[in-house]
């Protein structure tokens, strides 16, 4: 035991496998499909496949269900590697770093047995079905119901900005199962399939482009066995499986591309025959950008190196979150002040600098401080639970 | 990797707390040190001697305990926490480490063991008024060779502790111009030699910052610590000890500020409730929060790279750049926080936002390192 930020050299090893496997195999285009949640298309499904041949993913995972038994190091080193390659993803991203884990602390054998191995092939994609019109920041004022009716649960009500859904195979979804207690207590988890009769899905365009989704479940009928654990055990499952989300989905080094960029763009441009490289105010911003991925970096090694030593989490991924999700949008205006009028060009327009991804990033950034709970509501978690203030 | 402390380091830092709890009492004693002229008591040094702790990282040979720079991180870190006074960090890192990254052999068996028995106080004498902007390269002072001696004039600022030192490092030119990081020189000066004069400069933190005047200084051939004309990467290594080095203190005094601040939101009541159910209380505090939880893991993250003798410069400016501005923010949060109350000379927030300012400045403030950053980079 002692302070120490090396990674083993078994880790390293498979480090360099993935990167020189990304460095052959990954193209912008099926990065894209992961940075700006097109789906996974064609490309994305085949290089999914690239992967799992390629002896890349499930190591972190359990041998009894295709994985190779060891510490999630492995799977942290695989979506830091992806994300340094244009915010590449898994390919099924919520699939891998967070329905799956959830499955196997709390599914039933058979429904490992089921998802696992495909989750790991990289054959599946999930899409989370929490948020509703009247349950953002207030999950547990969620609407929709699942009443059981012999071997089948029938379920109604709508879900909103559900990004996966036009592509992913099954839907996570949460709902009341019991509407006479307290909602915590009264939810609970399916995995439903998609494409089943009464589930109809709209697209909602986000002002990056994005497309996410709204879902409506009309008399949907789910089998018994698709009920993930106990019965009214879901927002628990919920609460529990959050911590290890954020460690998987807030991911510094999918910011490594822009200060490359931004670094390079400054040595190569010049103003009244000076390099921006040597101007202060220049080169202060982008070293700020650098500082901050720094931080960000060690919030989220400190926080996955708690999570893969089962030391109890109290508010140190909503720390990673909370920071992560601001830096992005402080990093955005920096690039975009150095850039000046440039910033606002878009990616195909004529002397569109950065290939136009800044003023993208602009657009995407204002989600980062509201998706997957609001900086606010992050604050108040820390706040109250790591450092014991008072609940009002 | 491994996010946690040696059992030894956890001992060091219970046995600090426990010691400096009781050495630095209450907070008339701190205002008591900023009054007093040599800013500390012989007791709290003799209790420190006892402690072994000017001999942490001194090899064993020379009477120290041989630990490691992060053995020491972890001692200033809780010297941060107690925002204890004195001449230790001048003492430890910018003389002993000195000493031990450039000292002969002779200058080791001399200088080393009385370090390590607390008997000698030292700093480093290296800016200057020319430095408006932090540079530790613009150096005008100059040491002309004489027969066996140099001859040192020049003025200084900034000084740490150069009242009560017994050895002056002094980095003076002695060839190029100021600005050029070679031909400079290290000169192991006696405190007492004639035509040294030193006056504390009074300042927010009422830390004992000096002007040395070196008027004639004549100085030994055999004093010159390291190479002649050679001592510029030996000062950026030094400073770069130095700057993670404070940036311990600075996250142990931020630690310090967050748990009184914590604590008070808790029991101070407004308005029927304690402040702390208040979200406008409770978002300020998880600033608090992550500001430190930041600077936790750079700074300690430096430390292992210089320990392991690892390409630092990039991390030990990002350090230095984030804790500096960390610290002050927790510090204005602090305040905030403690509202009137914490306003009032002797409540100890006072103490440590001044020393977070002291702090901020000290081996390049968040600005100058950012500078370096960008070279880094590549800029």
């Amino acid at each position: 035991m002692a302070w120490d930020f090396g990674i083993s050299k078994e880790e390293e090893a498979y480090r360099q496998k993935v990167a020189d496997f990304l460095d052959k195999e990954l193209t912008e285009e099926i990065s894209r499909q992961s940075w700006e949640d097109l789906g996974l298309d064609v490309e994305g499904r085949a290089f999914a496949k690239k992967l799992y041949d390629a002896g890349l993913m499930g190591w972190s995972w359990p041998v009894e269900y295709g994985g190779k038994g060891l510490p999630p190091t492995y799977d942290f080193i695989l979506i830091d590697e992806l994300g340094k390659r244009w915010g590449a993803h898994v390919p099924n991203d919520v699939a891998y770093t967070m329905v799956g884990h959830t499955v196997l602390r709390r599914g039933s054998e058979a429904m490992k047995k089921e998802f696992i191995p495909q989750i790991i092939r990289g054959e599946i994609e999930f899409s989370l079905g929490y948020t509703e019109p009247e349950a953002g920041s207030d999950l547990a004022n969620m609407r929709m119901t699942a009443v059981e009716d012999g071997d089948y649960y029938v379920i109604n009500g709508q879900k909103t900005f559900n990004t996966e859904s036009h592509y992913a195979e099954y839907h996570w979804l949460a709902v009341k199962t019991d509407t006479k207690v307290s909602a915590y207590k009264g939810i609970s988890l399916f995995i439903v399939d998609q494409r089943s009769p009464g589930i109809t899905i709209r697209p909602l365009t986000t002002m990056s482009g994005e497309r996410t989704n709204e879902v409506f479940y009309d008399e949907v009928k789910v089998p018994q066995n698709r009920l993930v654990g106990e019965k009214n055990k879901g927002f628990y499952y919920m609460m529990e499986a959050l911590g290890s989300e954020r460690n998987y989905v807030f991911v510094p080094s999918r910011y490594l591309p822009y200060l490359n960029m931004i670094v390079d763009y400054a040595k190569n441009t010049t103003f009244k025959g000076v390099p921006l490289a040597e101007n202060p105010m220049v080169r202060d911003k982008i070293a700020q950008i650098a500082v901050e991925i720094d931080i960000s970096t060690l919030l989220a090694d400190h926080a996955r190196w708690m999570e893969w030593n089962h030391l109890p989490m109290t508010c140190e991924p909503e720390i990673t979150k909370v920071f992560v999700s601001e830096m992005e949008q402080r990093m955005v205006d920096s690039v975009m002040q150095i850039l000046d009028q440039f910033c606002q060009l878009k990616e195909g327009s004529k002397w569109a600098p950065l290939k136009g991804r800044i003023e993208w990033e602009f657009l995407h950034s204002f989600m980062t401080t509201i998706g997957a709970g609001t900086s606010e509501v992050g604050r108040t978690v820390i706040a109250q639970r790591g450092l014991g203030l008072p609940r009002g | 990797m491994d996010f946690t402390y040696t059992e030894e380091q956890k001992m060091i830092k219970k046995e600090a707390r426990r010691f400096l709890e009781k050495a630095c009492p209450n907070v008339e004693w701190y205002l008591d040190m900023d009054k007093d002229e040599k800013g500390f008591t012989p007791e709290l040094w003799k209790g420190m001697a006892e402690l072994d702790w000017m001999g942490i990282m001194i090899p064993e040979k020379y009477g120290g305990i041989g630990g490691s720079f992060l053995d020491l991180v972890v001692l200033l870190e809780e010297m941060g926490y107690a925002a204890v006074p004195g001449p230790f960090f001048s003492t430890v890192v910018l003389g002993g480490l000195t000493v031990l990254e450039a000292g002969t052999d002779a200058q080791k068996d001399d200088l080393l063991p009385k370090i390590a028995e607390g008997k000698c106080l030292l700093t480093m004498a290296l800016t200057e008024p020319g430095t408006t902007c932090y540079d530790p390269s613009f150096i005008e002072t100059t040491a002309k060779a004489d027969g066996d001696n140099y001859i040192i004039n020049g003025v200084k600022l900034f000084v740490p502790d150069a009242n009560v030192s017994d050895v002056i490092i002094a980095a003076a030119r002695t060839s190029g111009v100021a600005g050029d990081k070679d031909g400079i020189t290290l000169f192991l000066v006696d405190g007492g030699t004639p035509g040294i004069k030193t006056t504390i400069l009074k300042t927010t933190a009422g830390d004992k910052l000096c002007e040395v005047i070196f008027d004639a200084v004549k100085v030994p051939k055999d004093k010159i610590l390291g190479s002649l004309n050679g001592a510029g990467a030996v000062i950026e290594r030094v400073l770069q000890y130095a700057a993670v080095g404070k940036c311990a203190e600075m996250l142990g005094g931020s630690h310090k500020v967050m748990k009184i601040t914590v604590a008070y939101a808790k029991e101070r009541v407004q308005f029927g409730k304690p402040i702390g159910v208040y979200q406008a209380v409770q978002h300020h505090c998880a600033n608090q929060k992550m500001a430190i939880e930041g600077s936790i893991y750079i700074t300690y993250k430096a430390a292992w790279l210089l320990t392991n003798g690892f390409p630092a410069a990039r991390i030990v400016s990002s350090a230095k750049s984030w804790v500096s501005e960390a610290y002050k923010k927790v510090a204005a949060i602090g305040h905030q926080i403690f509202g009137g109350t914490g306003y009032i000379v002797e409540h100890p927030m006072p103490i440590y936002s001044r020393r977070a300012k002291a702090a901020e400045y000290a081996y390049g403030n968040a600005n100058y390192h950012r500078q370096l950053i960008a070279s880094e980079l590549g800029l």
